[in-house]
């Protein structure tokens, strides 16, 4: 046996998964950085922070969908509108304190995964994106036409002081830790047995089903985890607001999921984070300098698929600012 | 003599056309058995029928005496039926380690565990995998910047995970070179003979049969034409004339 193939020293080379490692060392001082611009700049920029870091959860549980699970999902935004109403409800109509709906957001959205998804993974490739999309669909038609129940087009408003009434520094400061955790936790079950089956049905649904994997109960369980961190983001959002509306499940906030993970990056990790930093911050400043900043957002969009096709995330990469003990 | 596979007027039709016409077939355990014929044959139509693959298949497929006809392919590799492609299938944008680590996951039936501590586990089993299939230097390499004989020795080793009674090998030497198809046919061979275990094989090389194979079957037009030893098969006449093209 050579020195290189001691099983040991393989255990510590293969975990280093391409795409798949953290840096801590660029990681822990984001978060610090974050925090200290959460504490240092005005309400506007802490908002901005906030909002960042719900679609940066948001799109990397759509990652998990596309890049590991090799499933594109037209139909995201309905799990975080499922996660939203599913709090907002919770305290309007059952009656329950905030601190309880919280929980019960994520619930409600992994909920729906299992059922829309058990539909979904019957089918494949752009078959399958039809269907997720035709999910998503009915879910805002459902809220966006139940007056009685879930207030209609109006939404739900008023219900509870938005961000549980904390300042806005301190709710940034609680979403830091909820999307940390929550991302971690994603991060977790990439590199987990789990991860490793996703991986495995999405890469070649043939050679994992003649291994002795169910496929499809592997894409199910992947749907519903991405449906549950969907939610998360989506519960975060009715908090910041204190308000739930059905544009939180409609087309365009998955359009906006699916430009995040390509502009971030397919195939890695942070695609989805780095993502929601650009794609929020373009549409934050660029509309200050031009009134057409979508035909902007166009032409970043377009010079970035062409000169960078792995996004953001691949241009990390190239820096080598994503590998352990990197400068 | 105990037949770990058995097909019994085994019957698929694409529309109107018959791939395979009443096959009738019982392969003993621990025997590696080779399919051979030409293109059209329906040899990979019978393979694809046993590992589950091809709907509407008519007659009755038994292995180890249970009818496995409706079997999904996971079903079927829970069984003990393991195999690989005919086009290598692997999962190209994981590392070999990788893949084989998917392949000893997915045998262990604990795929949907979210703990680390399993590769820990079965670091010595995939390690060993490895070994068989002289692809521990390649561990921590994509297997899309593998060559076509280090796939297929790859897809072999990830087929052995799951420890199979019966496994089955569609053109495994398909385009690879001579000195290529009879090292991994070796190995394959080898393990086989030392776990005791049922190959069931289809090969164009017929050097790779008669030298690897203990009985072949010929197959031609959907049908079974002969059956024997792989001295028999060389010596009739009509197998001659149909496949081996050679003839006194």
């Amino acid at each position: 046996m050579t020195e290189t193939a001691h099983p040991t020293r393989l255990s510590r080379r293969w975990s280093s998964l391409p795409g798949i490692d953290i840096n801590w060392k660029l990681v822990i001082p984001a978060l610090v950085l974050a925090e200290i611009i959460n504490r240092s700049m005005g309400t506007s920029t802490t908002t901005l922070l906030t909002e960042i870091l719900i679609f940066a959860l948001f799109a990397t549980s759509l990652n998990l969908l596309m890049s590991f699970g090799h499933m594109v999902s037209f139909g995201h935004s309905a799990y975080f509108g499922l996660g939203a109403y599913g709090f907002t409800l919770g305290v309007v109509k059952a009656g329950l304190p905030v601190e309880a709906a919280v929980f019960l957001g994520p619930l409600v959205a992994a909920l729906g995964g299992l059922v829309f998804g058990a539909l979904c993974v019957r089918l494949t490739e752009i078959y399958f994106a039809m269907l997720t999309l035709a999910c998503a669909q009915i879910t805002y038609t459902v809220l966006f036409q139940w007056y009685d129940f879930t207030g209609g087009d109006t939404g739900i408003t008023g219900f509870m002081a938005p961000r549980f009434g904390l300042s806005e520094q301190g709710f940034a400061s609680l979403t830091l830790v909820v999307v940390t955790l929550s991302i971690f936790a994603l991060w977790w079950i990439v590199r987990s047995p789990l991860g490793l089956s996703i991986r495995a049905a999405g890469q070649d649904r043939f050679r994992a089903e003649a291994l002795g994997l169910t496929v499809r109960r592997v894409q199910l369980s992947a749907f519903v985890i991405a449906a549950f961190f969907a939610g998360i983001a989506g519960t975060l959002h009715a908090v910041l607001n204190g308000a739930a509306f059905p544009d939180y499940a409609g087309l365009s906030l998955t359009l906006d999921s699916l430009i995040m993970v390509v502009l971030g990056g397919l195939n890695s990790f942070s695609g989805g984070i780095w993502g929601a930093i650009v794609y929020k911050l373009l549409g934050a400043f660029v509309p200050s300098f031009i009134h057409e900043w979508e035909l902007v957002l166009g032409i970043i969009l377009l010079a970035i698929v062409l000169t960078m096709p792995k996004g953001f995330a691949g241009l990390i990469a190239r820096l080598g600012l994503d590998r352990k003990g990197a400068k | 003599m105990d037949a770990i596979l058995s097909a019994r007027n085994i019957r698929k039709c694409y529309g109107s056309f018959v791939a395979l016409k009443d096959i009738s077939f019982d392969l003993p355990r621990g025997e590696r058995h080779a399919l051979i014929g030409p293109n059209g044959a329906g040899k990979s139509t019978f393979i694809a029928c046993v590992a589950g693959q091809l709907p509407g298949v008519e007659g009755e497929l038994l292995f180890k005496g249970h009818n496995i006809t409706s079997l999904t392919p996971a079903s079927l590799a829970k069984k003990g039926i393991g195999r690989t492609f005919q086009i290598s299938r692997a999962f190209l944008g994981m590392t070999v380690m990788e893949n084989i680590m998917a392949a000893v996951v997915i045998s262990t039936g604990r795929w949907a565990s979210l703990s680390r501590g399993l590769y820990r586990e079965n670091l010595d089993k995939a390690f060993h995998l490895l070994e068989t299939v002289a692809l521990v230097e390649r561990a921590a390499d994509r297997v899309g910047d593998l060559s076509l004989g280090d796939r297929k020795r790859l897809e072999f080793g990830m087929a052995l995970a799951n420890d199979p009674d019966l496994l089955l090998l569609d053109e495994p030497t398909a385009g690879m070179s001579i000195k290529e198809r009879h090292y991994l046919m070796e190995m394959v061979a080898t393990r086989m003979e030392e776990t005791n275990k049922t190959l069931l094989f289809v090969e164009h090389d017929i050097d790779v049969v008669m030298k690897i194979a203990q009985r072949v079957t010929v197959m031609a037009r959907g049908a079974v034409l002969a059956a024997g030893t792989p001295g028999e098969i060389a010596a009739n006449e009509e197998v001659q004339a149909i496949y081996l093209g050679g003839g006194h």
